[in-house]
């Protein structure tokens, strides 16, 4: 095309090779960006409208995940008191008590060995009977059992993987008794679970909705422009060069949403949720909700740009076919 | 510069919009298509820049098959080729700089490169005082000029308009043509579809008229002696 220019009769000056900005990534990118921002100046209202419908979907999302994340919290909680206890009938020697804390704590998903001599558990046995000390009186702490009180680790507080533990535990000779709290353990994972099972339907119904929602919205817009792609097209725009912009746009559009949306979540937060909700723990120390983790609160904003970016893709394949 | 062979197309599978149409248009020359409404007019032009393919015959231009081109050479192909549409399509949001920019965009021209070429075509339509004004701004005949801009601003080796005095009055039609002239004078190959009789008959160029999809009459107009002259 250039060799076609330079014999071109009546140019006046001779004609020189314009400088490119497509020489390399950063020029062109410094382009896209550029051609990016100015298309949301352009269309404010537009952007207002996208960048609103993102924060408020997201916003959606992230109430449920504070609400979902306090759940698991007060749940990991109770889940304390998932405990293994092993009774021996008599005060264990020096040496035998390291020897059974060695194997025990050799067992995986043991996090902590407590070992209570009888006078320890007597010592308890009188707490709980505050008021009524007279109804132990001439009872010696030689007729409670001495005790390993074992807890478990977190992935290992489920009820199959209690009940292996427990079945370990009564393999070892010199074990007498188990306990665990068999029904408790069982019932306290089956709320459990439906808690899960909930909040993951739930969730995923939100997901779903937030998707179809934000993606509509941005086929909209797009579809509003459609003309500025026909028009970059017909100059000879490649499908890469008219996509850029409007997908950094998206881009943007997604950021800034998700970045209001956890904004507007901390506000609402700090305004009444934070000593809401004292009923979900027993803790005194830990009343009322907590904010979402750091980690949450990246993965909402990576969320939100790739709800941007991914919605302008789908949305631009269906109008950039001139 | 464009050679079609045999080329038909239909729309839908009765009625053809094109019928054995063979073509050829010399490098450098000024063609004008004629023809009735609904004759193929428009059909014929979007061939030329890869809008459409034909169900059957070869579009060739600058000696490239536009049949067999794949998505990514049709671009190429675009930017050596400049449209003028029936309806201008500018984009109404953005200024007329900006309108006319874009075609330097895509190549990828730097910033001052845009600029001074940008400004330099607008001052050859006589409107580069209005060159940060929005479009829809403007009057029709202003409109018209920046969709001139826009197709010549990278002399084109084609320029193709569609209907370009459509709404213009005489004195607005003849800067036009002028327009036209002058960039067939830098050696661009124009064609031209109109049904404006005036137009065709004050020029004196090459007539092609179609009639329901075929080539009808071909006029080979001769030069006027005052033309030559230039």
């Amino acid at each position: 095309m250039n060799k076609w220019k330079k014999k071109s009769p009546t140019t006046n000056k001779p004609y020189k090779r314009p400088t490119l900005t497509g020489d390399g990534f950063g020029g062109r990118a410094g382009f896209f960006l550029a051609r990016a921002l100015t298309n949301i100046r352009q269309n404010v209202f537009v952007n207002v409208v996208t960048i609103g419908t993102i924060t408020l979907a997201l916003l959606i999302v992230s109430l449920f995940m504070l609400i979902f994340v306090n759940l698991e919290n007060a749940a990991e909680n109770w889940s304390e008191r998932v405990q293994v206890t092993v009774y021996f009938d008599e005060d264990l020697t020096e040496q035998t008590q390291v020897a059974f804390r060695d194997k025990i704590s050799a067992l995986s998903g043991v996090s902590r060995v407590n070992y209570v001599t009888r006078e320890e558990a007597m010592r308890r046995f009188k707490n709980r009977l505050k008021g009524q000390e007279t109804l132990l009186e001439g009872v010696r702490p030689e007729i409670l059992p001495a005790s390993f009180e074992i807890a478990l680790k977190r992935t290992h507080r489920d009820t199959a993987s209690v009940e292996n533990f427990v079945n370990t535990l009564k393999k070892m000779p010199g074990i007498t008794e188990v306990q665990y709290g068999e029904e408790w353990v069982r019932r306290f994972n089956a709320f459990l679970n439906f808690i899960r099972l909930l909040g993951a339907l739930l969730g995923g119904f939100l997901i779903i909705a937030v998707i179809f929602i934000v993606s509509n919205t941005i086929k909209l817009t797009i579809y509003s422009r459609r003309d500025e792609l026909e028009v970059m097209s017909l100059v000879g725009a490649t499908r890469f060069f008219i996509k850029a912009p409007f997908l950094l746009e998206g881009l943007i559009q997604g950021a800034a949403g998700s970045f209001l949306s956890v904004l507007m979540l901390f506000a609402l937060y700090e305004g009444f949720l934070h000593n809401a909700g004292s009923f979900l723990t027993f803790n005194p120390a830990s009343s009322g909700l907590s904010f979402l983790p750091l980690e949450y609160i990246g993965g909402l904003l990576l969320a939100g740009a790739l709800l941007g970016f991914i919605g302008s893709l789908t949305s631009l394949k269906r109008f950039i076919n001139v | 510069m464009i050679q079609l062979h045999n080329v038909s197309l239909a729309y839908q599978q009765d009625a053809s919009a094109l019928n054995n149409i063979d073509l050829k248009i010399a490098k450098g020359e000024f063609v004008f298509l004629t023809g009735p409404s609904g004759a193929g007019k428009t059909t014929l032009l979007r061939l030329l820049y890869g809008a459409l393919t034909p169900n059957r015959g070869q579009v060739l231009i600058d000696g490239k098959n536009i049949t067999r081109m794949t998505q990514s050479q049709i671009p190429i192909l675009r930017r050596s080729v400049g449209v003028v549409f029936q309806d201008f399509k500018l984009l109404h949001n953005r200024t007329v700089f900006e309108n006319v920019a874009i075609t330097l965009e895509v190549l990828g021209w730097g910033r001052t490169d845009i600029g001074k070429k940008t400004m330099h075509i607008l001052k050859q339509m006589g409107i580069e005082s209005k060159y940060n004004l929005l479009t829809q701004r403007l009057s029709g005949g202003e409109q018209q000029r920046v969709a001139l801009a826009r197709a010549l601003v990278n002399d084109p080796k084609i320029l193709l308009a569609d209907e370009p005095t459509g709404n213009l009055d005489d004195a607005n039609k003849n800067q036009i043509l002028n327009i036209f002239k002058e960039a067939n004078i830098r050696g661009t190959t124009v064609v031209v579809a109109t049904h404006d009789r005036r137009l065709i008959d004050q020029s004196h160029k090459r007539l092609v008229t179609l009639s329901k999809g075929e080539i009808v009459e071909q006029v080979e107009k001769e030069i006027p002696d005052d033309e030559q002259a230039i």
